[in-house]
């Protein structure tokens, strides 16, 4: 009985260590889309953070046996607070990897790197944390007054263990179903475009990880102060795979699928070798269990990728009828039209326009704007002026440089020379983020819905100032936010209904057809409450009546005070709706005026409108 | 000068891995962390050879063959099926590391835990320039030197090199333009695998003795290597693994071995914050 007693204890520390580790990687991996591929250095961080913290110095110990650094001699609960500050210190240094530019995939080689260099500086610098011997006898909390080898001493950590992974579950939850949480898995699904869309990519991926790296500090402290010691072997990069073929296998992004990975594949395999009969080869069991995970992660990904508890659909409409919509076919674009009540939508006050009189002045312009690729001139000196309250046409050939000169205007693209001025002020150098919290908002030529958001969550996610789409206001709670939500929600809804797409509202958005993703888009766009609204061809896909009804709508948003750039490939939308147009051609201004006066030029007639 | 000397053998076989790994990138996309796995069953394939009566040299073409045959089957069976779902490029690569688990511990499994090595003596030592190479790296610098030769060649001068070029610059309009983006990428996928046999079979033959996760780390080399010079470009790769073959066996003689491969982590995670598309690469259009 007694030999099973403290093997349960031991199960039930494992198990909650796993569970936090498996639940932090989530919430960065699952969630935020960040792949840590360096997320054990976390762990491990935090088991030493506890150990030397709680240590006496390393002179006096044992006749200092072992060297390490601090040896603080701190009670209970200093070391494990210390552990979670450490762990989430240590993401500071990676914000770089993790910034807005670079690649998902570059970055999380650079955090593998950064585990196995950790890895190898550690094991070879002795005076730090005792080199590749590692650092044991860490002392056990309370270890003076309660013998830590009893068995109520056990079961009291095994509960404080769990204690803490339900707190933690409780606190991930807390974020990831908040309107930040709806920020992160719009960054994770289509990072570019959440930027866009004022999303602060840089602070979202910090946060994440500073958060995850607490939590898994925190667990670090906890097997640390159980087990009693902790050495490089026990964090080669490799074991940060395995929680990353616990989450697969549990379900990526959400909570209790990290914790019956945790409990199936890290635990699991060290659990199941204990019942193995013994075999002559030593490396033979060890070797196996690591195929056996390499197996687990191709297999997952190839049948289940969305693992054993999938990620769960977000219902917000309230609707459950149209909880289970089919998914669509381009087919029934033609009945949207029937359905949508688009003229009737008063887009002023569902866009919070200020009721101002167009003035026409100058609000977005251009001087000498150039980009350059790989030496190829695309964009070559263009200076043009965008006048507030006009629906302002911007055509030309295929790579004419419409695209990459909207990409410029909304900072998606660093322009490689010229000044961009919006309302008089130079924003050449303001980050794309911050010019979409300007007002200056754009849509993409490809599709770029957040395919795991529902529709409705697509678009509430654009909404700028929401109190609950920040760190704190998240922590604050649904008491804090949940009411603002509602009203975010009825927004969206009021939209949808005047673009016939009700009916969707809670269908993700990925499932939609082609023409439906564009309104999204474009309602996207709108809730993102632009001042002045930059289009790359919103129309491509829609059906034609549809996209007049759309061009009709911006023509009123416009005389109601916003400002619209398009980009449009079809004459017909841009002779009925917008003045002026400017043509480009070979990356150079053309010409511009109506559609009328284009006509007209010999010039304009011969490189685009002909042919 | 040793240190140049031994730096010039670690160049040569870092440049050979890491054009194939390079050339994988750039035709299809993927960072292929397997690769160290299948340099290592290429060197134990050319081992076995070796133990079995086969001169060592010989049995280098066995490797070869072997990581050709085994990355253009991991290419054609696992990373393309998983492409073809448009899964984000970072799915590809967890694949990837799965791969080189199944991999390296598969052949652990197999071959056991212990140390071997090539029944091949190193040769005499030839002194000049102030360095001292044995008659095998002399042999080994030759091999790698052609081979590098070649790959020029083929990327210069050949249809096929055209043809790679194009589909790694743009698959769809390589398409379109009538190149048959499929047998090119299947084809790199042979001629990278080859690369990566014969950098592991050589690197094997100079380290002397290696094991079933000898080839573990080495990704590391070979990432740095390839985003000093820019992913995805050849050229750029052999610049990179020169660098940085040199800069960590000069470090090491200079500072302290045990943290020769520091400067090469140093490199790439440099490269990777302020210039993450090489030092002569700007960002790509799209």
């Amino acid at each position: 009985m007694g030999a099973w007693a403290f093997y349960l204890t031991t199960i039930i520390v494992y198990g909650a260590v796993d569970a936090m580790a498996c639940m932090a990687l989530n919430v960065e991996f699952g969630f935020a889309g960040i792949s840590n591929f360096g997320f054990i250095i976390f762990q491990s961080a935090g088991a030493y953070a506890a150990a030397v913290l709680s240590m006496p110095p390393a002179a006096t110990s044992n006749g200092g046996f072992q060297q390490y650094v601090l040896g603080w001699n701190l009670p209970w609960p200093f070391p494990w607070i210390g552990a979670a500050i450490v762990g989430g210190l240590l993401a500071l240094p990676f914000v770089f990897l993790v910034g807005k530019r670079l690649r998902g995939d570059f970055a999380a080689v650079g955090l593998l790197v950064s585990a196995v260099l950790l890895n190898v500086l550690v094991k070879d610098f002795v005076p730090l944390l005792n080199g590749d011997a590692g650092i044991s006898i860490v002392p056990a909390p309370f270890q003076s007054i309660w013998n830590p080898q009893a068995l109520g001493y056990q079961f009291a950590y095994g509960g404080v263990a769990v204690v803490l992974t339900v707190l933690v579950y409780f606190l991930f939850r807390r974020l990831t179903e908040s309107p930040y949480g709806r920020s992160l898995r719009a960054m994770r699904d289509n990072d570019v475009v959440a930027d866009s869309l004022g999303k602060n990519l840089r602070l979202q991926r910090t946060t994440t990880l500073v958060v995850g790296g607490m939590v898994a500090g925190l667990s670090g402290a906890i097997l640390v102060g159980f087990i009693s010691l902790w050495a490089p072997g026990a964090w080669g990069y490799a074991e940060t795979i395995v929680l990353f073929a616990a989450i697969i296998l549990g379900g990526a992004g959400n909570h209790k699928g990290a914790i019956l990975g945790a409990l199936l594949v890290p635990l699991g395999f060290e659990e199941i070798t204990r019942f193995l009969p013994p075999v002559a080869n030593p490396t033979l069991v060890p070797a196996l269990e690591w195929v056996a995970i390499g197996l687990l992660i191709i297999l997952f990904l190839w049948f289940r990728p969305e693992g054993i508890l999938p990620e769960r659909r977000r219902i917000l409409s309230g609707a459950p009828a149209s909880a289970l919509a089919p998914v669509p076919s381009g087919k029934d674009t033609d009945a949207l039209i029937q359905l949508g009540n688009l003229d009737e939508l008063n887009f002023r006050k569902l866009l919070r326009l200020e009721e101002t009189a167009n003035d026409h002045r100058v609000i977005l312009s251009t001087q000498g704007l150039t980009k350059i690729f790989h030496g190829v001139t695309v964009v070559s000196d263009v200076s043009i002026e965008v006048r507030q309250g006009r629906l302002t046409g911007l055509i030309g050939p295929n790579g004419a440089g419409k695209s990459t000169t909207l990409a410029m205007l909304a900072g998606t693209l660093a322009s490689s020379g010229g000044r961009i001025f919006y309302e008089g002020r130079d924003i050449t150098d303001v980050p794309s983020n911050q010019r979409a919290n300007l007002g200056l908002v754009r849509t993409f030529q490809l599709a770029s819905e957040f395919k795991k958001l529902t529709v409705l969550e697509n678009l509430v996610s654009a909404i700028p100032k929401q109190s609950g789409d920040s760190f704190w206001g998240a922590m604050r709670g649904r008491r804090h936010w949940g009411r603002e939500d509602k009203e975010n929600i009825e927004r969206a809804m009021e939209m949808l209904g005047g673009f016939g797409l009700t009916q969707y509202a809670d269908a993700y958005a990925g499932g939609l057809s082609g023409g439906q993703r564009r309104l999204v888009e474009i309602m996207r766009a709108l809730l993102a409450e632009p001042k002045v609204l930059l289009l790359d061809e919103p129309m491509a896909g829609v059906h034609p009546r549809l996209a007049h009804k759309i061009g009709d709508q911006l023509t009123r948003l416009c005389e109601a005070g916003m400002t619209v750039l398009m980009v449009e490939h079809e004459l017909s939308i841009m002779d009925a709706f917008c003045d002026p147009v400017i043509v480009l051609a070979e990356g150079k201004v053309l010409a511009q005026g109506t559609m009328a006066d284009l006509r007209a030029n010999l010039e304009v007639v011969e490189a685009y409108l002909v042919g | 000068m040793s240190s140049f000397g031994f730096g010039l053998i670690t160049a040569a076989v870092l440049a050979i891995a890491t054009v194939g790994f390079t050339m994988q990138f750039a035709v299809t996309n993927v960072l292929n962390l397997a690769y160290g796995s299948v340099m290592i069953n290429s060197a134990f394939v050319s081992y076995y050879l070796n133990v079995h009566g086969v001169t060592a040299w010989v049995s280098l073409v066995g490797g070869v063959f072997t990581g050709s045959v085994v990355s253009w089957a991991l290419n054609r069976f696992i990373f393309t099926p998983f492409q073809r779902r448009n899964l984000a490029p970072i799915t590809v690569v967890i694949v990837a590391l799965g791969v080189d688990l199944v991999g390296t511990f598969g052949l652990q499994a197999i071959v056991g835990g212990g140390y071997v090595s090539f029944r091949q003596s190193p040769g005499s030592e030839y002194h000049f320039l102030g360095m001292i190479l044995s008659g095998l790296q002399l042999v080994i610098l030759a091999i790698c030197a052609v081979v590098l030769g070649l790959v020029h060649w083929v990327l210069k001068y050949t249809r096929l090199g055209k043809a790679m070029r194009a589909t790694s610059a743009n698959p769809n309009l390589a398409r379109n333009s009538g190149v048959k983006v499929q047998r090119v990428i299947s084809t790199t996928w042979l001629i990278s695998g080859a690369l990566c046999g014969l950098a592991g079979t050589v690197l094997a033959m100079n380290t002397g003795v290696f094991e079933a996760t000898s080839a573990q780390l080495y990704i590391v080399l070979l990432l740095a290597a390839m985003f000093l010079g820019g992913p995805g470009e050849p050229y750029g790769a052999m610049f990179g693994a020169l660098t940085i073959g040199l800069a960590t066996e000069i470090s090491a003689a200079y500072f302290s071995p045990q943290y020769k491969e520091v400067i090469a982590f140093l490199a790439l995670l440099g490269m990777l914050t302020f210039r993450p598309y090489g030092i002569f690469g700007s960002e790509k259009t799209n």
